[in-house]
């Protein structure tokens, strides 16, 4: 399948996504209008951030003077499972370029990655993920222009019942990985369950994330470890 | 009120960060491709990445919100049907919130 093929694929397969992305969209719109952002300036921020979560982090510290630093700490830290989903595609963009890789890259997407894992061999990774890419980038602009636009008819409505939407999301493409996985999850278990016992030891957000993907890697790890003899 | 300024240099800077991160990860993944039996390992990250955030989620969410997220697996469970597990679990926190969360 060309990569071209593939890109389409992609578009058409991300309607599931695209409604939910939808959601976060008018969402964020909604919320930047409430604290005071210019309309386009929220627009070019879903532009050149793309990331529902990073955009919802920044928003939390928006007030005059912008405190940078916390900004660009909050972001990054929300931000570092882009780190894990572009490791998980190493083996699967080759063929391409690397200057198409680099410049593709800024569209990679949560589910665009899972989804991708669940295609067929001769299906381009690359495309099918920049495809699907495309479609989410197309809600998220839509979106949150809506949300910008109709913002005064939510301002009596309490939206705090949805804060929990993200993680429903991540749900969703957690069972979509689940199902689709040749290995057992047994990563996966160990990592939600380190993730547990560091949340209730008081652990800092960044931590629980460092040390529950660190004892998943290493589960992965002796996995292999064993299955290679 | 946030000057124009300002609010471009953190946009500018919060689009870099992103990036940088959708970039890195990959770019250490080729350094490391060299070693036997690595795919599996860092195909199984993003996955630990969602469960770490997910436990704590759920640990600290009240009754509508672990509700809502047991409709969403037991629907992806048996159908895959990301629509339908998504409305049903965000109908729950919308409508379910007043009834579940109450005592």
């Amino acid at each position: 399948m060309t990569t071209r093929e593939s890109a389409l694929l992609g578009i058409r397969t991300s309607s599931d996504y695209f409604l939910s992305t939808f959601i976060f969209g008018v969402m964020f719109g909604i919320a930047a209008a409430a604290i005071g952002i210019e309309g386009w300036e929220a627009m070019l921020m879903s532009a050149s951030s793309f990331t529902a979560s990073g955009q919802f982090a920044a928003l939390e510290f928006w007030q005059a003077p912008l405190p940078l630093g916390t900004i660009a700490l909050s972001v990054f830290l929300v931000s570092t499972r882009n780190l894990l989903l572009g490791m998980a595609m190493t083996h699967h963009f080759d063929g391409h370029s690397l200057r198409r890789r680099i410049v593709w890259l800024f569209l990679l997407n949560d589910p665009g990655v899972v989804n991708s894992f669940r295609q067929e061999a001769e299906v381009d990774r690359l495309g099918y993920v920049t495809g699907y890419g495309v479609s989410m980038m197309t809600s998220w602009l839509c979106s949150t222009f809506i949300g910008l636009k109709t913002a005064h008819l939510f301002a009596a409505l309490d939206l705090g019942a949805v804060d929990f939407a993200g993680p429903l999301v991540m749900a969703t493409m957690m069972m979509l990985f689940f199902k689709g996985s040749k290995s057992p999850p047994t990563p996966w278990i160990v990592s939600g369950g380190v993730a547990l016992i560091l949340y209730e030891l008081g652990s800092a957000n960044y931590l629980i994330l460092l040390g529950s993907v660190t004892a998943g890697m290493v589960t992965a790890i002796v996995q292999v470890r064993r299955a290679y003899g | 009120m946030v000057d124009s300024h300002a609010t471009l240099v953190a946009i500018a800077m919060m689009a870099l960060i992103v990036y940088l991160t959708r970039m890195t990860g990959y770019f250490i993944g080729l350094q490391l491709r060299h070693i036997r039996g690595i795919q599996p390992v860092l195909e199984a990250l993003p996955g630990c990445a969602f469960m770490a955030i997910l436990a704590p989620a759920v640990r600290q969410g009240s009754l509508s919100e672990i509700v809502a997220m047991a409709s969403v697996i037991f629907i992806m469970w048996r159908s895959n049907n990301v629509v339908v597990a998504t409305g049903v679990g965000m109908a729950i926190l919308l409508f379910g919130e007043p009834y579940l969360d109450a005592h």
